[in-house]
Formats: C-alpha cells, sequence, structure tokens
C-alpha cells in the first residue's frame, strides 16, 4: 500500500512535470485511427497479398463489383454484367461520371489498362497475377462497357473482381508518373484520397467527397503500422487509435474489461485442422482417423484456448463460405467410442502421433498441447514437432515429410470452398502430398466450369462431404476474427475479412 | 602510426565483408520471398518462378551476394522485396530513429550512473552501496520488455501521460530511452564504483584532501575525471552493443528504427532490407572500433606494435 502510494505520488510529479508535452492524442473530431500491423511496402493493388494492404486501401480503390461487410455481392463501378457467348465473355456495364481521385476519368479505357497491367509484364512480379489467369483479356466496346474474355470458366470471378488485384487503377497517371510514384502516392476512385504515407509508420488518406456512393461522414482515415498486438491494445486503451485489428485470444478480455472500449468477435476466414497422414503411420486406416477426430474434444479447445472465439467446423470452411452445408455435423466427441474403435483397427496402446505445427503460432501451440491432451486419453503417445512457418509450408508439406498429423491453417478473403477445397485436395497440389482420388478430383474440377450457382454450391457441399467420409482432416475450429474498438466510433461495420470500408463510419 | 590504422583498417573491410556474407547466406537458409509474399494464396509454381525471377532470386547465390556488394560500394542497397521501396530510403528513416534513441538511452545511463556511482564508492562498504549494488544486481536481472510494458501500463494507461508508441514528440523518448537506460545504468553503476576506488586510492587523492579541498571538489575535479578514461571507452563500445539490443525495445514501442526494420526484414524474407539494415548496423560497429582502437594507439604506443 505504501510503496503504491508513493509510486502514485512520484508518477503525478514525473505527470505534472511532463503534462505540457502530452498534447498530441489521436482523437480528433472526424479523424479514425486503424492499427494494422504490416507495412505492405506499396499501395499498388498487384504487388501485395497482405491484407493490411486491404485494410487501408479498400477505401482508396473500388473494384467493378463491390462485397461489404454482410458479405454480398454488390455492384461497384460496374452497375450491371450478363454472361454471353456461353459464358466465355462477361460483359460489364460501367457506372458513368466517375472520376478518379485526380481528377481523370473512369471509362472502359482504364478498365482495359487495369487488366492489361495485371496481367502482363507488371503483374507478373507480383503475387496477384495467378488470381486472374482465368481471364485471357479485356476487351473495350464502348466508353461504358467491357467485355472480359475468358480463358477458362472463373465461378469465383465475380467475388474476386472485388478486392485485391482487380481494383481499378487510373492510367494516365500511371503512365505519366510510373510505377515507382503510384506504389507511394495511390490514386483510385474510392471514398478516400491519399495525403501521405510514411513508410513502417502510417498511411494518412482524406475523404473524397465526389465520390460516387456519396461522401463519407469522417473527414481523414489514419492508418498506423504497429506489429505487436500488446502495443495495439496499449494504443486502444491510451485512446490514440480507434480500432485495433491484432487481439490474440488471451488479450480479448483486456478489451472488454475496459469501459471506454468494445470487443467485437465476429465470424472471421480463418479455418483449422489437422491433416492426417494418409500414407504412413496409424493414420493410414479411415477408422483410426475417425478415432482421432471423435477422441478430440474441439468445444472444449474452442472454450478453454479460444476463449469462445471460435466455432466448431465439420470441413475446412467458414459458414460464411460459398459451398457451406448447415446439414453436415461434425462427428461428436466420444472417447469411449473412439477407444473401441482403435481397438477393432488393432492400433497398439503407445502407437505414436506427432503433431507438426507452426511454431510460431503461440494460440496453435495452446490447441496442439490440448489435442494430444485427448490423443494421450486415448492411449496413443502424442507429441508436438514445432517448425519454423516457412520449413514446414515450403518443405515438410510439399514434400511429404510429416508425421502423422499437422497444422493447417487458411483463410481465403474469397469465401468460397473452391479455391480452399481445390488446393487441399487435388492430386498433385503442394497442399496434399499423400492422397491421389480420381473421384475427388473429378468433383473438384467439375465445379470450377459451372457458373450455375446452385449446381456449383451442390457440387462443393458433396465435395465437403466426401473429405468428411474419408476423414482426411480433423476439423478444430472456424476462428473468429476480433477488433478492439473505441466506443467513440458509430456506425463501425465490422467486416470478417478487415477489409474496411469506413464511408458510413463516424467518430463522436 | 599509418601502418597501424592501415592494418585496423584493413581488419575492418574484412569484418564487413564476412558479416554481409553470412547475413546473406543464413537468411536464404529457410524460407521463399516469393511465398510471403503470396500469403499463402492460391498460387502455382510458375507464378511462384516468374516472382523470384522479378526479384532476381533465381540467380545463384555468388551473383545476388556480389551485386549486394556492388550495390553496397555506390551506396545503393537495392529495393525491399515488399512494395520496392529502396533500401536507403528505409534506412535513412531508420537509422536516424535509433541513434536518437540510443543517444538518449546513453544519456539517461550516465546522468543516473555517475553520481551513483561516486556515491556508492564513497560509501563503500555501507549500506547505500549495498542498496545501490542490489539494484544494479535488480537491474542486470530484468528483461527490458517487462519493464516496458510496465512503463506503458503506468505512464500511458494509468496516467495517460506518454504515448505508449511511436515516435512523434520529445515525450515519446521518455519511456524506450529509459527502458533501454536503466538496463545500462545496471552495468554502468558498478563500473563507476569500481574505478572511482581505484582512483581514490591513489596517493594525489590524499594530497588533495590533505589540502583542505572541499569533498566535492575532490570527487567530481580530481577523482572523477582520472576514472573517467576508463568510463569513456567502455561507454562507447557499450554503444555498439546498444543498437544490438534495441531491438526488443523498438518493438514494444512500435520505434521506426533499424531494430524494427531489420525484424521485418526477417519475418517477411525481405533480403535486401535486412542485408542493407544489418550491412549498416555492422559499419556503425566496426567503425566505434576502430575509432576506440585508433585512440588506444595514440594513447599507448605498445599497443601500436602488437
Amino acid at each position: 500500500m505504501k510503496v503504491s502510494t508513493t509510486l502514485r505520488a512520484l508518477g503525478f510529479t514525473v505527470a505534472a512535470a511532463l503534462a505540457p508535452l502530452a498534447a498530441s492524442q489521436a482523437q480528433a473530431a472526424g479523424t479514425l485511427t486503424t492499427a494494422i500491423a504490416l507495412d505492405p511496402g506499396s499501395w499498388d493493388p498487384i504487388d501485395t497479398f497482405v491484407v493490411d494492404w486491404s485494410s487501408a486501401a479498400n477505401n482508396i480503390f473500388d473494384g467493378l463489383t463491390a462485397r461489404g461487410a454482410d458479405m454480398k455481392l454488390k455492384p461497384g463501378l460496374a452497375t450491371s454484367w450478363e454472361f454471353l457467348d456461353n459464358n466465355s465473355r462477361i460483359r460489364f456495364k460501367l457506372r458513368e461520371n466517375v472520376k478518379f481521385h485526380n481528377g481523370e476519368p473512369f471509362n472502359a479505357e482504364a478498365v482495359k489498362f487495369t487488366f492489361d497491367r495485371l496481367l502482363g509484364d507488371e503483374g507478373k512480379k507480383g503475387p496477384q497475377q495467378s488470381n486472374y489467369t482465368s481471364i485471357d483479356h479485356v476487351e473495350v466496346v464502348d466508353a461504358n462497357t467491357v467485355d472480359f474474355i475468358m480463358k477458362q470458366p472463373d465461378p469465383v470471378l465475380l467475388t474476386k473482381l472485388a478486392g485485391y488485384g482487380a481494383m481499378i487503377v487510373p492510367p494516365q497517371y500511371i503512365k505519366e508518373k510510373g510505377d515507382d510514384y503510384f506504389n507511394s502516392h495511390p490514386v483510385g476512385t474510392g471514398p478516400f484520397k491519399f495525403v501521405s504515407y510514411e513508410p513502417k509508420v502510417s498511411l494518412t488518406l482524406e475523404a473524397f467527397p465526389e465520390h460516387w456512393g456519396g461522401a463519407p461522414k469522417l473527414d481523414k482515415l489514419v492508418f498506423r503500422m504497429i506489429a505487436e498486438a500488446n502495443t495495439q491494445i496499449a494504443e486502444l486503451q491510451a485512446g490514440r487509435i480507434d480500432v485495433a485489428t491484432l487481439i490474440p485470444f488471451g488479450l480479448a478480455p483486456t478489451v472488454e474489461k475496459d469501459p471506454k472500449l468494445s470487443l467485437i468477435s465476429i465470424t472471421g476466414p480463418t479455418v483449422v485442422a489437422l491433416r492426417l497422414n494418409t500414407k504412413n503411420g496409424i493414420t493410414k486406416d479411415v477408422n483410426v482417423r475417425k478415432a482421432l477426430i471423435m477422441g478430440i474434444d474441439r468445444d472444449a479447445i474452442i472454450k478453454a484456448v479460444l476463449l469462445g472465439h471460435g466455432k466448431p467446423i465439420a470441413s475446412f470452411q467458414a459458414d460464411l463460405s460459398f459451398g457451406y452445408d448447415p446439414n453436415l455435423k461434425p462427428l461428436p466427441f466420444d472417447l469411449a467410442k473412439a477407444k473401441q474403435m482403435l481397438q477393432q483397427a488393432g492400433v497398439q496402446a503407445g502407437a505414436p502421433v506427432k503433431i507438426d505445427f507452426r511454431g510460431n503460432d503461440a494460440t496453435f501451440r495452446e490447441v496442439a498441447q490440448a489435442a494430444a491432451g485427448f490423443l494421450q486419453a486415448l492411449g496413443l503417445k502424442a507429441s508436438l514437432q514445432p517448425y519454423e512457418t516457412p520449413v514446414l509450408l515450403n518443405d515438410i508439406i510439399p514434400n511429404g515429410k510429416t508425421d502423422e498429423a499437422w497444422h493447417n491453417a487458411w483463410g481465403g478473403w474469397t469465401f468460397d470452398y473452391d479455391n480452399t477445397a481445390y488446393l487441399m485436395y487435388h492430386s498433385g497440389e503442394k497442399w496434399n502430398p499423400y492422397d491421389k482420388d480420381p473421384k475427388l478430383d473429378a468433383m473438384l474440377e467439375k465445379q470450377r466450369s459451372i457458373y450455375d450457382v446452385k449446381e456449383r454450391e451442390k457440387i462443393l457441399q458433396e465435395i465437403a462431404r466426401y473429405v468428411a467420409d474419408q476423414a482426411l482432416e480433423i476439423p478444430l475450429y472456424n476462428q473468429n476474427t476480433i477488433y478492439g474498438v473505441n466506443k467513440r466510433v458509430k456506425n463501425f461495420d465490422a467486416p470478417a475479412d478487415r477489409r474496411f470500408r469506413f464511408t458510413e463510419t463516424s467518430v463522436e | 602510426m599509418a601502418g597501424f590504422i592501415l592494418k585496423r583498417l584493413l581488419q575492418a573491410v574484412f569484418v564487413i565483408l564476412a558479416v554481409t556474407l553470412i547475413v546473406a547466406f543464413a537468411i536464404r537458409l529457410s524460407g521463399d520471398p516469393a511465398v510471403m509474399l503470396a500469403g499463402g494464396s492460391n498460387i502455382t509454381e510458375k507464378d511462384l518462378q516468374n516472382i523470384r525471377q522479378a526479384l532476381g532470386l533465381e540467380r545463384p547465390f555468388y551473383v545476388q551476394y556480389l551485386d549486394f556488394l556492388r550495390g553496397v560500394l555506390v551506396g545503393d542497397f537495392g529495393r525491399s522485396f515488399m512494395g520496392g521501396t529502396p533500401v536507403s530510403l528505409l534506412i535513412s528513416k531508420a537509422l536516424p530513429a535509433t541513434l536518437l534513441l540510443a543517444f538518449a538511452s546513453l544519456l539517461i545511463s550516465i546522468v543516473l550512473s555517475v553520481p551513483l556511482g561516486v556515491y556508492a564508492a564513497v560509501q563503500r562498504g555501507r549500506w547505500p552501496d549495498q542498496l545501490i549494488r542490489i539494484l544494479s544486481l535488480v537491474g542486470l536481472s530484468f528483461p527490458n520488455f517487462w519493464l516496458a510494458i510496465m512503463l506503458v501500463l503506468f505512464f500511458s494507461i494509468t496516467l495517460g501521460i506518454l504515448p505508449p508508441s511511436g515516435m512523434e514528440g520529445p515525450e515519446s523518448f521518455v519511456m524506450p530511452a529509459l527502458t533501454m537506460g536503466i538496463i545500462l545504468t545496471a552495468t554502468n553503476v558498478r563500473l563507476v564504483r569500481t574505478s572511482m576506488l581505484e582512483t581514490l586510492s591513489q596517493q594525489y587523492i590524499m594530497v588533495a584532501r590533505s589540502k583542505g579541498l572541499k569533498d566535492w571538489v575532490v570527487l567530481y575535479k580530481h577523482a572523477l575525471r582520472n576514472s573517467a578514461i576508463p568510463l569513456v571507452t567502455y561507454i562507447g563500445l557499450q554503444f555498439g552493443s546498444l543498437i544490438g539490443g534495441i531491438v526488443i525495445v523498438e518493438r514494444v514501442f512500435n520505434w521506426p528504427g533499424m531494430g524494427t526494420l531489420a525484424f521485418d526484414a526477417i519475418s517477411a524474407r525481405d533480403y535486401p532490407v535486412l542485408q542493407g539494415s544489418i550491412t549498416v548496423l555492422a559499419l556503425f560497429i566496426v567503425l566505434i572500433n576502430l575509432l576506440v582502437d585508433i585512440a588506444y594507439g595514440l594513447i599507448d604506443p605498445r599497443i601500436r606494435t602488437e
């Protein structure tokens, strides 16, 4: 008590001495400050695949389509579209009287320029091109109409046009100023325009009142790059940032308890599973794999490790994902049944199950420890093998050097099971080192050529059911996206995929 | 003397070469920048190859390394893999931030450790001396990130007077410099004390005292000056390790310095940024050592002929 009084007194003395210095608070009227973890280094849509890029740049740029926080696809810079010539041509009607922030007009030429650039040599240098290779080229029909000529069908294309590499860029500006300048001085048609960028420190945007969707309510957006979760939360508590995007589950209660802050925990894109080795070890046997699923209490893990910020899954996708089947339920936790199944399969007590995981993932380390605990209870010899993430992803998994189980975490922004399922289960894909299943391959290939939404959804659901029947993985959970938000922020539409759009948001 | 300096310079060049070679080699042992850039997304091997080619990673290691060395000679460290920002631009912003923080930390440590060390020496064996020694032991055993977090909790969250992170104005220096400063002080206090004790036992101090000079004049004018020589050397060398140790503190306080730059570069496998920042830091440390060596050589002729 004595010590704390002394400390407090000392603190106040220092406080009094420093008071004149502490003037710079971020609570400026009309300014919203968001902390992102990483600096993508370039604001050009084709240069990066960092989610933090989107958190900021989704306010600078528009795509032909748009997707809001409700995850529903809606018109963006294109007002309508139709499929022609047996789906090999998609015609987009463009929004008229739209201007870029520099005054340049938005038109069919800008769309063509954007995709020529993305699909050409400039795009080749970056990670975005590969998402759009189903497009052969873009043709200008008239000033406000473009045709996308498709190389192959791509049912996810309309979603992909709502973000990342498909964001429309200004042709004149880029031709005049060059790519380097554009990287650090982005210009788009979005609701906020670029003001300044200090690498590794912050990006500042201001309202673009002439935006086609109406003027934003805020005057200014500031994005600060803060890589450390503790630091983001300290800034949030000190009232110097309004939105924190990096909140580990363990720190969620800190935000929850603060009367000035609210914790927003919503369904996110990230799903986590333990993929099983179908080639070696006891996991070769499908019944053993099923027994392992039933032997792990996934609800308990969600409650204890994620502190409830997640939900169980039956297939490797979130319930927001296209292809999700509400009728597919995960195998229940049943220790007795699991033991019996193992016995029937002839598994000896003490048979090894080793879990390979990304060692820098602190949350998953706890999950893996819990899972290993459950496996021990089944009478197995469970152990953990942490790897450096790039080593696990680039060597151990693709080269088939895994142990019985390995950590898979996945979170595609498109929320479409196609991408996930294809990469995870198709023969020859690097995420699928062991399985070669012609039936599964056929289903995966078939859905890629179908634009009919209902039919494709049906096939994706079949795939999920088939994978669950084969017990290729232990589906663990879909983890929530968590934000810490200052209560002065109003109308904050929290997006599951961290692609903010602050048009309607305001601050008190 | 010229021969001595030349020899030291050659050594310095060798050290720099070795450091850059080790860093360039080590970071390539694990991870693929192209994959990091793609963020684990839907990307084919062919696309990855395109990215690698654009980044110049398809070339043999020695070509990449020689290319880097050539760049260093003309002050061009290449461009960041993350967005293509010139590395020299990133360093030109980060280096002053780190140096300012390092100076501030050193200043705090000197202001704290000199009076405390002198006092401990004077009070040798008595309780203030014991207390200072215990405190310095406590200070040495502090993990600096823990101290940093405690400072943030108290000054930023409880009292709300200091910004918890960033480099915005003079007030943002207080906590990071204090964190580093306190930890340096723990070592420096002991150094000042020992050095002071040695000086105080010299005959000229007795002479000064017997002349009837005031205590503080004896201590600060005669004794401290003489015991300052080893201190200055030590602090000069400390500056090097200080910059090395600043990484964690920079990270906690989101300080836009060399530590943050290098840390992020490792996470993203951003070879040019990592190579550039480590080279600059190594140059710095080597330069300081070189100056200390040369200064020694000037003072003590025996070292020259070594």
